[in-house]
Order: structure tokens, then C-alpha cells, then sequence
């Protein structure tokens, strides 16, 4: 799963920054259940668009919806930059 | 991946814009642009088939038959707060008094002429439910105020605030007064005479179910608002100044006439069907507002006194910050709401929803009985699973 598209969105608060990302496929249970390793996943298969959130050390946040190509990253003030390198690095394997 | 038989959006930000709008209002719009433009007389007022003398009269209509001269057409609200509020003559040593429940669209032009020009903004707080207290009104009055701006009905709770009464306190030490009818323009009754307003904003694309972009602003008779923006008027055109006779003194440069066709649609219809739209909404916000208090997570804000003609409805779920149960409530339902501060910073810190803010869900005329239900299911699942 590869990032193929990245973009800074607004939100409502100062401070933090938020980024959509689209990627190359769909996210599947597998690549949702991988993203346990960077932290708290909760994950609600059983939402009518099943749904997940993965809640970082720091405060940053995965949100994305089973079966879509896209997701948010929401990123706290501090340790920002490290933070969206380690996501991007890791979707940015092609396999 | 989605539960079979979900409805597709359910349409909840009506307090943003609302949608869908006013039956007529596309068609309008389209068949202005569509047709080549007919400008005889721009910012007339009484033209015949024109958009904006059509609107005016109309909006006049809807102010109480006040004088349709008197009235402005603007870009929105933001546009006829900021022309009222710099319109007034205020500088060094001037008092502005203002509530927590306002709008950045009046918050931050105060802050601005209080940096540029040292006027002296007092913010009035409210109680837990949004409501303004007279008496702590009536004190930051004193010993003098020359504007007080006052948001009729709030965009975080749909609290309606005594504006008659607060205004009256007002006009007791010889101020001048600025409604804020953004949110309830539609839904509540805007009367500037009755309620003692100086002068009334507001907008077409919410309670009036119009199209964005356009707006008005009420400037009593006798009363001469400072020109912030000058140019073309389509007329006299030899004089060298902008002219100063209302309304042509607060409008400037090519009107806005697709939006204006189409606001045209949606205050006719408004004026022959809006009151039944509203009462439809009251009874749905009712029960909407009813069936999430009973949720034991769930915090309904506001909920002791908002106006349900309003159709706004601000909650909160426990242990789940108001951006997530928002995102889950759009992207795990499809239930379109806003989440946040609402462009109304304070107004958290009175009703207690600081600093997260809170998930908002507005209703509109429009708004279906299936639509209200499918968020109460969502929340209900929602809390079931996530609230802590």
C-alpha cells in the first residue's frame, strides 16, 4: 500500500496539522490491523462503513474507513515532521 | 465494505449552509446566468424584474415592512457585520459591548478596530446554556457604550438570546445596536422595530435556504454608516464621491444577480411555505434533542433553553474528543455534521465544551423524520462502542 497523493487539510484549531492521504489500493483488514505497530488501533468492523483510529504516542491520529483509498493523519504541534516521515515511510513500500 | 440499505448523506450542517435549498432557488440561478445580463438599474429599488429590488422588497417583507431603502445587499452576513461595525464611527476611547456567544464574524472585526483604533471591547459572558445574563449586561453598559452587537440566536447552541430587552438596556445609555440574525434569519422573527435593533445582518444561504454569497444588512432610518467600500454604481455616475443615500451607499462595485435570482426564489417560497418548514423542524429538533439527552454517554449542550426553531442541537459523547465522534459520526455513518468551535471560540468556554468544542447537528426545513432517526442510530451505536 503506497502513498500516491498527500495534501495538508485545515481544521478548526490552531496548532495542530492534518493531512489526507490517498494511496495506490483500498485499505484492507490487514493493512488496518498493521498499523498496530505504531500505536492504539481501534477498529469498528461493524459500523456501516467500518471504521478505524489509530492513536499515536504524542497524540497523533490515523483515521480512515475499510475499503476506501484514502485516510487522515493528524499530527500534534510537537515531533510533527518525525512522525508524518515514519507513516510515509512506511506506505511508501510498493508491496 | 458498506452495511447493505444505509442511506446515502444525511444532510446535518444546515447551520453552515443549508441544504437542500429552497424549491426554485437552482432554477433561478441557472436561468439568470443562462440569459443575457439585464442591469437597468443596478442597486435599484424598485425596478421591475430586477433581482435585487425584488430582494429588497422581499427582505423588507420579512423585517417587519421595514423601509426597503434601508436595506443593503451584501455578500453575506460577514460582509454586513464588518460594513456595520467599521460603519459606526468608532475610535480612541469608543465602547463596544458584545456577548461570548458571538460569531468570529463579529469577534474578530472587534478585535481588529480594537488593535487599529483602541476601541475598548467588553465581552459579556453567559450561563452554561448559552444565555446572556440582563444584569451582567446592564453592568458592562456602564458608565457608557457607543455599539453593542448581539447574536440573535447561537450557531453552537441555538440559544436565543432576550435581544428586545438587551437592546433596550442598550439604548438606555445612548448606544447604538448591531443584531447578529445570521442564525435565526428564517427560523425566528426578526423585527428590528419591535426587538430596538439599529441594524440587522444576515445572510441567504441558511435559515432562508438561499444561495451563498449573498446577504443583507439592515441600517435604520437616520442612522449613516461610515463607507468602507467605494467604486462603481451603476449610476450618478458623475459625481466624484460615492453617493451617500441608502442603499447605494453601502453597495458597491457589480451585484452579485445570479445569487440574488436565486435568493429571490427562496424568500418567495419562504414567505408562502417557510412557516409550516419551520415548524417542521422544531418538532424534528424536539425530538432529536430528546432522544440524545436519554443517551447516559451523550451530552446534549444548550439543551435547557435553545430554541428548537433554530435547529440546533451541539453534543458531546464521553471520552471521545469532539473531532473523532464527528469523524466517525460522517465517515462510520455518513451523517454529515460539523465538529469543532463553530467559528465561536468563547461561547465553549461559557456552556463548558472548551477546548474541544463539540459535535454540532442542524436541521433545516428540509430536514426528514428518516434523517433525525439515522442520527439518533448513529450516535446510539456510536456510544454503545466508543464513549468511554
Amino acid at each position: 500500500m503506497r502513498i500516491v497523493e498527500a495534501r495538508k487539510v485545515e481544521d478548526c484549531f490552531d496548532g495542530g496539522a492534518v493531512y489526507a492521504y490517498r494511496f495506490d489500493n483500498v485499505w484492507t483488514e490487514r493493512d488496518i490491523r498493521a498499523l498496530a505497530t505504531l500505536g492504539k488501533l481501534e477498529y469498528y468492523p461493524e459500523f456501516p462503513r467500518p471504521l478505524f483510529r489509530l492513536l499515536g504516542e504524542g497524540g497523533w491520529q490515523v483515521k480512515g474507513i475499510l475499503g476506501e483509498d484514502e485516510c487522515k493523519v493528524v499530527l500534534p504541534r510537537t515531533g510533527r515532521e518525525s512522525i508524518r516521515q515514519r507513516f510515509e515511510q512506511q506506505h511508501s513500500d510498493p508491496s | 465494505m458498506e452495511e447493505p440499505g444505509i442511506r446515502h448523506s444525511v444532510y446535518l450542517n444546515n447551520a453552515a449552509t443549508s441544504w437542500p435549498r429552497a424549491p426554485g432557488v437552482a432554477e433561478a440561478t441557472s436561468a439568470w446566468l443562462a440569459a443575457p445580463p439585464r442591469d437597468p438599474a443596478r442597486n435599484a429599488v424598485t425596478a421591475p424584474d430586477d433581482p435585487a429590488s425584488e430582494c429588497r422588497r422581499l427582505i423588507a417583507g420579512l423585517l417587519g415592512d421595514v423601509d426597503r431603502r434601508r436595506i443593503a445587499l451584501t455578500h453575506g452576513a460577514t460582509d454586513s457585520l464588518n460594513l456595520a461595525i467599521l460603519g459606526v464611527s468608532l475610535g480612541q476611547g469608543s465602547r463596544v459591548v458584545t456577548t461570548c456567544m458571538e460569531h468570529n464574524s463579529v469577534l474578530r472585526p472587534l478585535a481588529r478596530i480594537a488593535r487599529l483604533a483602541g476601541v475598548h471591547v467588553s465581552v459579556v459572558g453567559a450561563s452554561q446554556d448559552g444565555v446572556v445574563d440582563a444584569d451582567d449586561f446592564a453592568q458592562a453598559l456602564r458608565p457608557s457604550a457607543d455599539l453593542v452587537v448581539v447574536n440573535h440566536a447561537s450557531n453552537v447552541t441555538g440559544a436565543v438570546q432576550d435581544v428586545g430587552l438587551l437592546f433596550a438596556l442598550a439604548h438606555d445609555v445612548g448606544a447604538l445596536t448591531l443584531l447578529d440574525a445570521s442564525q435565526s434569519a428564517g427560523s425566528v422573527p426578526v423585527m428590528p422595530s419591535a426587538m430596538g435593533a439599529d441594524m440587522v445582518a444576515l445572510n441567504g444561504h441558511k435559515g432562508l435556504h438561499g444561495p451563498p454569497g449573498v446577504g443583507a444588512l439592515y441600517v435604520r432610518e437616520g442612522l449613516d454608516l461610515d463607507q468602507w467600500v467605494v467604486g462603481g454604481t451603476g449610476s450618478r455616475s458623475s459625481l466624484r464621491l460615492h453617493p451617500a443615500e441608502m442603499p447605494m451607499r453601502l453597495e458597491a462595485g457589480t451585484p452579485n444577480g445570479a445569487g440574488l435570482a436565486g435568493w429571490v426564489a427562496a424568500l418567495r417560497w419562504h414567505a408562502r411555505a417557510g412557516r409550516e418548514g419551520v415548524q417542521r423542524k422544531a418538532a424534528l429538533t424536539a425530538h432529536l434533542r430528546r432522544a440524545l439527552h436519554d443517551m447516559p454517554a451523550v451530552r446534549v449542550y444548550g439543551d435547557l433553553t435553545s430554541d428548537d426553531r433554530v435547529g440546533i442541537v451541539s453534543l458531546g459523547l464521553r471520552g471521545v474528543p469532539a473531532e473523532d465522534f464527528g469523524y466517525a459520526l460522517e465517515a462510520g455513518f455518513r451523517i454529515i455534521c460539523r465538529a469543532g468551535l463553530h467559528c465561536a471560540p468563547l461561547a465553549h468556554q461559557a456552556i463548558g465544551s472548551a477546548p474541544d468544542g463539540t459535535v454540532r447537528l442542524s436541521l433545516s426545513a428540509f430536514t426528514c423524520p428518516e434523517d433525525v432517526d439515522a442520527a439518533i442510530n448513529a450516535v446510539q451505536r456510536l456510544s454503545a462502542r466508543m464513549a468511554a
